[in-house]
């Protein structure tokens, strides 16, 4: 178990090394922070300036080297817009963030796994037919035209909710909502897929041809067995909590890691769209290795292989 | 009376005494409270006029927040009008003496006296270990350190600093409302240059109990009509009412800023009310907006002129007679019906009338003439070769479309332009042989040619610093036009100057102005200014019924 879990972390480990050294080169080949924040209206000499005081006007491997040698000792920087450390900036959205993608993941999987499971449950019935029809319209339809229609249902037309802003819990709704939607699309996909194949098996039939009840067999072997795939679409959602509502916090103007990062990058500032990305590539990995964990939970075969594989 | 008190009526006393000033407070300010949905609020997150020199750092600010001993007449023409100096007058041509307004209220209470005035303008806050250069205009290659005393300016403030005032020599204190701004050269321009974005006035007391420069640019304490009660950068800025303001009691109670990136987002929250403006409206959607009759769009021309840029170095663009047909190619109204709703003009050239009598009035931009510019791209020798024209993705409003205009109306003049998209500005100017064309835009800081054509085209200018383009008689009348006292020589120079830069030898040619507009409920009454900067003094509020 001990190398199951180093090998991954050193994976995790080189994970992140590339994505710090793939952001640092697409940031700073693609752009100069002094010009986007400064502009380019901004006196030659202001410019100058700018460049020497945040050592831009260093090669870029010198630049480099600082920058990841400073990471690998803990400091993520300051922001080049206000001079305030990267990570205070970070974590002054997380909260946000979380209050969006929290109770959408809790969405998600309150509407999408019931739904897969009925739908697999009553296949080729009506029901099954609505719930996927619905389904795929909520997996096809982009975030940012889901989220404008809604404000524009229950904003513009019918008052009921704020458009946009984070002053209150009402606020959260239509964002919380319009994300939810794609997810638990997503997850009821997948859960009727899993489910599906699942009760095709043998073992499916040899309980039921014994009488286990329906229900029994359904609760005691289908679930059990369908929760492996359905637990790796709900690790990649658990690790873009983080992250992952970039375009709806545009949308709904919500002030949380996702428009930092929109705002960050455009404005090439280097360490707090590295702070990010660190932070959602420490989370994703993070959630992965938690899923290959409960994989083995879940499935004994997986927990014996690792332990053979282990002697 | 005392013994007829019961612990129960005493209680009832002290909570009325508690509920009641509140109430009544509640009463007595009935003023609106409003909020303004921007697609930026500004571009530093910070509210220091030296370090947020921006259109959206203008929108904020003016007449909010900042205000400098020159004011300007934002609901009018943009000119000179008394701010917290009520009087101004000529000691000599490098000395300027003005009498402060008194009575005037910081935002912490403390009155406005010349002590304010001269930090305002001090190495400690604005200049830093620059020096003012003494009896030549100012080079771009002077350098910038670090170090300064007290509080760790960045370092990009001294620079801006020194370049909006290159040859100040200090403030003298002549008495507690009298100051003098002493110039190192003759200028003409310093009255316009106490106005200008970045000449604002802030309280000393306030920048010495910062902690750091930071704190105190998050909350700056200013004598405007509005104080900062809450930045969050990129998300909000709330003012609340300064009521002790030296220009009356303000309309609003507050004004809430907030950043929303998104134009559909904007439009649709003021729709369904939750913002009383809508600022940063594309032309295109200003007609879908005002299907409600309920809602206006106004806003218009600002102190801003787009212009497509030459490199005369480029092996096409070296004869000037296929700059000249460029310029005669372009139908610019065409440009401003179809694509702006005709909601803004064709300018005068590189000028403004608030430059007032260096204004001139008889310029006008290259008239579009096809035939023209078919005989000049005839007499030039141009043999089609391709002509790259370097373009961001609608940096400006409308920039890709008016490019593709552009390269269509060139192409029927016979010359070969092709459009070359780009990522940033780093792309934009890299001086590579592919630079040909580029678009920009000019502002002018205070009503004066020097702060435009100079300030840009000049020797020490972007154009010429990039290396796109020089002319020596240029150069020459650039400094004439910073140093000279003869208004008369000036006017001429500054109208050489237009001749060579526009008809001669082209450097760039002007489009069109640029535009702001905000959309707001029909029931407010309220005019937006000629700029970005917002108006919310008394005087510019009220509900129509």
């Amino acid at each position: 178990m001990l190398r199951f879990f180093l090998i991954r972390l050193a994976r995790a480990l080189l994970t992140v090394a590339l994505v710090v050294t793939f952001a640092f080169v697409v940031l700073r080949l693609s752009g100069d922070p002094a010009l986007i924040i400064m502009s380019v209206d901004a006196p030659p000499e202001a410019i100058a300036a700018f460049r020497k005081a945040w050592g831009l006007d260093d090669p870029i491997w010198l630049q480099y080297l600082r920058y990841f040698s400073a990471i690998g000792q803990g400091e993520l920087g300051q922001s080049m817009r206000d001079g305030r450390p990267a990570i205070q900036l970070v974590a002054e959205r997380i909260p946000a963030t979380l209050a969006l993608t929290l109770p959408a993941l809790a969405l998600k999987l309150g509407i999408g796994i019931p739904s897969g499971i009925y739908a697999a449950l009553n296949r080729d019935s009506l029901t099954d037919r609505i719930v996927m029809i619905t389904a795929v319209a909520g997996f096809t339809i982009p975030s940012f035209v889901l989220g404008l229609v809604l404000v524009l249902i229950f904003s513009v037309q019918l008052g009921w909710l704020p458009s946009g802003g984070q002053e209150s819990w009402r606020h959260a709704i239509l964002p919380v909502v319009t994300l939810g939607i794609g997810g638990a699309a997503v997850l009821a996909r997948f859960t009727r897929s899993a489910m599906l194949e699942v009760l095709g098996q043998s073992y499916i039939r040899t309980a039921s041809a014994k009488g286990v009840p329906w229900a029994a067999v359904v609760r005691g072997h289908a679930l059990p067995n369908a929760a492996v795939p359905t637990v790796t679409v709900v690790g990649f959602m658990v690790g873009s909590l983080i992250a992952g509502a970039v375009v709806v916090e545009s949308v709904f103007s919500w002030p949380g890691v996702g428009r930092l990062l929109v705002v960050a990058v455009s404005n090439r500032d280097l360490a707090v769209v590295q702070c990010i990305l660190l932070l959602v590539a420490i989370t994703m990995v993070s959630a992965n290795l938690i899923v290959d964990l409960l994989y083995g939970v879940l499935d004994p075969r997986l927990r014996s292989g690792a332990k053979a594989g282990g002697h | 009376m005392v013994g007829s008190l019961t612990r129960r009526s005493a209680i009832a006393l002290g909570g009325s005494a508690l509920i009641l000033p509140r109430f009544a407070i509640a009463q007595a300010d009935n003023r609106p409270s409003i909020t303004i949905a921007v697609q930026k609020i500004a571009n530093s997150n910070q509210l220091d006029v030296l370090r947020e020199q921006s259109n959206v750092g203008e929108r904020i600010f003016f007449s909010s927040l900042w205000e400098g001993l020159i004011g300007r007449n934002w609901l009018g023409g943009l000119g000179a009008v008394p701010g917290l100096a009520t009087e101004w007058k000529r000691i000599d041509d490098k000395t300027v003496e003005l009498k402060l307004r008194q009575g005037v209220k910081f935002h912490n209470g403390d009155e406005l006296t010349a002590e304010d005035v001269a930090f305002s303008f001090s190495k400690q806050r604005m200049f830093g270990n620059t020096e003012p250069v003494v009896g030549k205009t100012i080079s771009a290659d002077f350098v910038v350190g670090g170090g300064r005393a007290n509080k760790e300016l960045p370092a990009e403030v001294p620079a801006v600093a020194r370049r909006s005032w290159p040859a100040l020599l200090g403030i003298e204190i002549v008495d507690k409302y009298t100051v003098r701004f002493v110039n190192g050269t003759s200028d003409v321009t310093i009255e316009g240059r106490i106005s200008r974005y970045g000449s604002e006035i802030m309280n000393r007391r306030a920048f010495d109990e910062a902690a750091t420069y930071n704190d105190w640019a998050m909350k700056p304490v200013t004598t405007g009509p509005y104080k900062v009660a809450e930045y969050r950068p990129d998300v909000s800025l709330l003012l609340e009412a300064h009521d002790e303001y030296w220009g009356g009691r303000p309309p609003l109670k507050s004004i809430r800023f907030v950043e929303v990136p998104e134009v559909a987002s904007r439009i649709n929250g003021l729709l369904s009310g939750q913002y009383t403006f809508a600022c940063d409206i594309p032309p295109d959607q200003i007609s879908q907006i005002e299907q409600n009759p309920a809602f206006e769009v106004q806003g218009g021309t600002i102190l801003n002129h787009r212009l497509t840029v030459f490199d005369k170095n480029h092996a096409q663009l070296q004869n000037p007679l296929v700059r000249r047909a460029m310029t005669h190619a372009i139908d610019r109204q065409t440009i401003v019906d179809s694509l702006w709703a005709g909601r803004t003009v064709v300018p005068k050239g590189l000028q403004w009338p608030y430059y007032a009598d260096m204004f001139i009035e008889d310029w006008s931009v290259p008239a579009f003439d096809l035939k023209l510019a078919r005989d000049l791209v005839k007499q030039s020798g141009y043999k089609g070769d391709p002509i790259p024209y370097r373009l961001l993705n609608n940096y400006y409003t409308n920039q890709t479309p008016t490019a593709q205009i552009l390269v269509e109306m060139w192409k029927e003049a016979g010359l070969n332009v092709e459009i070359r998209m780009v990522e940033n500005w780093q792309q934009i100017l890299e001086r590579t042989p592919t630079r040909a064309v580029r678009d920009w835009s000019n502002s002018a800081p205070f009503n004066d040619p020097v702060s435009s054509i100079v300030a840009q085209h000049g020797p020490n200018g972007q154009q010429q610093q990039a290396g796109e383009w020089t002319n020596a008689e240029m150069n020459t009348l650039s400094v004439e036009l910073e140093t000279s006292t003869d208004r008369a020589r000036r006017k001429a120079a500054f109208r050489r100057m237009l001749e060579i830069a526009e008809r001669e030898d082209p450097a760039y040619t002007v489009l069109h102005q640029n535009a702001t507009f905000t959309a707001k409920p029909k029931s407010i009454a309220w005019k937006a200014s000629p700029a970005f900067a917002m108006d919310f003094r008394a005087g510019n509020w009220g509900r129509q019924s």
